[in-house]
């Protein structure tokens, strides 16, 4: 059974009713080769908001570790949710990361090499996507802990990451609250890393995208634990809100893992204390935590600064 | 009945044509994967996996390697025609469109993302020349001599010339928005238009433009039929395909076939299959009465190949 054909019909209509029209009618047909891989990213971006929506919410809902009365400062959080899943975001990502795999591996090929692939280094794995997947999404998982570590060790970098940590009504939308030049950077080690790897192109949206939806879920304000050996396989929703507690922000955090809480036990940053931590960052300005969309840009673009000339 | 008539030669030239094919390959440039079809049952036997995204073929000259292009991997993987057996590898940067020049001595591979066009010794794939171009050279004919190659330059509304003897570019010339598909026919040179609704006719000397043949929207890829005598255009936006008289451009018919076709082949019982790339299908066209079936294959297929039927024009020559 496969069960990528609904997201490959979904794709394949709104290629041909909705992107081909849309760049036949403005002049941009030349990308058409490329615009099921578009389609494809856009339809898994939606679906995966509507599985994050349908997950979360009713957790939320019936076990929230925090009740607010005034749900305003979430909105954002909504707002940075659908610009980076659905928006020009996820097509931005796909047309980079092809361009540049195209360029690397082109040269490399002009130089009789071929750009090292898992299928290359084991061909056992030839024609086993679903296996290459899973191993391409450990070792990108691995990647992204040291990332967001290493956001937490430079000011600067903290700067910017702290519009993140700033929410302080935290929910399955507040994952993708982030800077745009926080984002840059993430996308930059993101891309490097799959293609050391040798990711093919139509798996790199689908990834981040897996991946996002489960730190989707680990943000949410839902009083869950997955018990001993659970908050050891997965990270749960109360182990990631130990990394967002008022008490963890900067340099002090702990369980920085986004998917998998392994890496944090490997490199002894690991914290499974029962608590639900108050979420939010004291020593981040208002805007931070409360601004429009373009405050909180402007807020984090300042402590940046702040840091860098400090 | 008129169409009928008009279609009958074409049909005794099929006939008489090739043996009876057993399998058609669909190469599915979404998800990396060749699917095998049966030709009788037009049932799926099996699956073949590619490296990355595999887009077209084209057979060597000897008729003993099948060669497909995956161009992410940036690899020719070189097939056994019958058995689809997988029989080597070679390293080559964005394989995307390629065709040997119709003498047989060189292969010319358009590197639609890496903005090149490579020219290869047939047999031993070294690289003779390579030609840097501004954007998106997308497809490829020759002239009968082997002398010149065209390409169509997608990103920038160009069409060229290059001279494979002395390797030098003869001529770039202005074409409509987005030109795709190109054909070098009866000394003139077809342009499929896709960002419009047309056919370019190009003198193949000078490249001026010379007239334009109407088609539907998106016009992508232009194939003749096996007698040389019926003109075949496929659309991406309308999603049809069209044939047209290949001495007059006179419209003779156009079928609606969903799906966006792309490649398509000519089958010994007068019937067309064509890669339907929005609805991950094969469609099988009967050109009598229009009826379309579809066969279910992967992701984004592109590429078509049947032994023992002629495929002519656009991609595969």
């Amino acid at each position: 059974m496969n069960f990528g054909a609904p997201f490959d019909f979904a794709a394949g209509w709104l290629q041909e009713h909705v992107v081909l029209p849309l760049l036949y009618q403005f002049g941009f047909m030349q990308w058409e080769e490329w615009s099921f891989g578009w389609s494809l990213f856009a339809v898994y971006g939606v679906a995966q908001v509507i599985a994050a929506v349908l997950i979360c919410w009713p957790l939320e809902h019936f076990w929230p570790v925090e009740r607010w009365k005034d749900h305003k400062a979430e909105w954002v959080d909504v707002l940075y949710t659908l610009i980076n899943r659905v928006g020009f975001l996820p097509l931005i990502t796909f047309v980079l990361f092809t361009q540049i795999q195209m360029s690397i591996n082109g040269w490399l090929a002009d130089q009789g090499l071929l750009a090292p692939t898992l299928e290359r280094l084991v061909p056992w794995f030839e024609g086993r996507p679903v296996i290459t997947f899973i191993i391409y999404a450990i070792v990108l998982d691995l990647g992204e802990y040291w990332r967001h570590r290493l956001s937490h060790v430079f000011n600067w970098w903290y700067g910017l990451h702290s519009l993140h940590h700033a929410q302080r009504q935290m929910t399955f939308w507040s994952d993708d609250r982030n800077h745009v030049l926080d984002e840059v950077i993430g996308f930059l080690w993101f891309t490097m890393l799959a293609l050391i790897m040798g990711v093919p192109p139509l798996q790199f949206p689908m990834l981040v995208l897996l991946l996002r939806l489960l730190e989707s879920m680990s943000h949410a304000n839902a009083r869950i634990s997955f018990g001993w050996l659970g908050e050891r396989l997965l990270v749960s929703p109360r182990f990631h809100r130990a990394h967002h507690g008022t008490t963890a922000a900067g340099r002090m955090s702990v369980n920085y893992g986004g998917v998998f809480p392994w890496w944090d036990m490997m490199f002894g940053s690991a914290d499974f204390s029962p608590e639900f931590a108050a979420t939010g960052d004291p020593s981040a300005e208002e805007a931070l935590a409360t601004g429009s969309y373009w405050q909180q840009q402007l807020a984090g673009l300042r402590r940046m600064l702040r840091e860098l000339v400090a | 009945m008129r169409r009928f008539m008009m279609l009958l030669p074409l049909l005794w030239s099929f006939a008489a044509l090739a043996e009876t094919p057993k399998t058609v390959l669909v190469v599915n440039s979404g998800e990396a994967s060749l699917s095998v079809i049966d030709y009788a049952t037009h049932t799926v036997l099996r699956k073949i996996p590619m490296v990355r995204e595999p887009h077209h073929w084209v057979m060597t000259p000897d008729g003993k390697d099948l060669i497909i292009g995956d161009t992410v991997a940036n690899e020719l993987i070189v097939l056994d025609p019958d058995t689809y057996d997988i029989r080597r590898h070679i390293t080559m940067p964005d394989p995307y469109q390629m065709l040997f020049t119709p003498d047989g001595t060189k292969l010319v591979v358009a590197g639609l993302a890496r903005k090149q066009v490579d020219v290869y010794e047939a047999g031993t794939y070294k690289l003779l020349h390579r030609f840097p171009m501004v954007s998106m050279p997308s497809h490829i004919d020759f002239t009968p001599d082997s002398s010149t190659a065209f390409v169509s330059l997608q990103g920038t509304n160009k069409a060229a010339a290059m001279d494979l003897r002395n390797m030098t570019v003869k001529w770039v010339a202005p074409t409509g928005p987005a030109p795709a598909g190109i054909m070098y026919h009866n000394g003139q040179l077809l342009v499929a238009i896709m960002g419009s609704d047309h056919v370019d006719i190009l003198n193949a000397n000078t490249g001026a433009t010379v007239g334009h043949i109407q088609a539907t929207n998106g016009a992508h890829q232009l194939f003749i039929s096996p007698d040389h005598k019926t003109l075949f255009v496929n659309s991406r936006i309308d999603s049809t395909i069209s044939t047209y008289d290949a001495t007059t451009y006179k419209l003779i018919r156009t079928y609606r076939v969903p799906g966006g076709p792309d490649d398509l082949i000519f089958t010994p019982d007068g019937r067309v299959w064509a890669t339907l790339r929005f609805v991950q299908k094969v469609g099988i066209l009967d050109l009598q009465t229009g009826a379309l079936e579809t066969i279910p294959v992967g992701r984004s297929p592109h590429g078509i190949y049947i032994k023992g039927a002629v495929n002519m024009g656009g991609d595969n020559k």
